[in-house]
């Protein structure tokens, strides 16, 4: 039962990571990638019942802080394309470039 | 015990994917954003919970802690990118509650 919650977690990465590769605008890419590290966390959780060990789930609580900071760095980051007078390049305009 | 932990679980695994669908199901930024922010907390927390049957109190207290972590912080970055989007982008929106509010903030700056 623990195998299929992995694989039900892996598959709900992979989902994700077909619309951070493809999904117009940055700021859906950013939440993509959150959804992601979600997945692979409660993916780690399974492990840790799957192996009947608690040494990876000191990982959880690291992952959860640091997606929360790159998340707000990279929205704090977004929010001033408005301010900039002329922006050489349009962050959340760039349909179909990788 | 070990069987309600797996089923427990594997519906967190279930969560996660209906989520991650909501990704590609829902049209506009705002739409996937809420598909995003709610859903996958959930999936996480109901797997903590299967885990810490599974594991017992030294697994559960690490996971509490991973919960509340998650719980405390990821609504604040989601809403943070609803604020990010909504100020670079044109709104097209039945009901704009946030445009006043900010341009009353900017008159209170200046």
């Amino acid at each position: 039962m623990t195998t299929l919650t992995i694989g039900l977690f892996i598959l709900a990465g992979l989902i994700a990571t077909v619309r951070l590769l493809i999904g117009p605008g940055l700021a859906e890419r950013i939440i993509a990638l959150d959804v992601t590290l979600i997945s692979f966390m409660g993916a780690i959780a399974a492990h840790a019942a799957h192996t009947d060990s608690t040494t990876y789930l000191i990982l959880l609580v690291v992952l959860a802080i640091i997606g929360f900071t790159a998340t707000v760095a990279a929205a704090r980051f977004l929010q001033h394309e408005r301010n900039a007078p002329t922006p050489a390049v349009s962050l959340s305009h760039n349909r179909g470039a990788l | 015990m070990n069987l309600l932990a797996g089923l427990i679980m594997a519906l967190g695994g279930i969560l996660a994917v209906l989520a991650a669908a909501g990704l590609h199901r829902f049209s506009t930024p705002y739409a996937r954003f809420h598909a995003a922010g709610k859903a996958s907390p959930v999936a996480f927390l109901v797997t903590a919970v299967g885990a810490s049957i599974s594991l017992g109190f030294a697994g559960a207290a690490l996971l509490v802690i991973a919960s509340a972590a998650m719980i405390l912080t990821l609504p604040v970055g989601v809403h943070l990118m609803f604020r990010a989007v909504h100020r670079t982008t044109p709104p097209s929106l039945v009901i704009d509650e946030l445009a006043p509010a900010e341009q009353a903030a900017q008159g209170h700056q200046r």
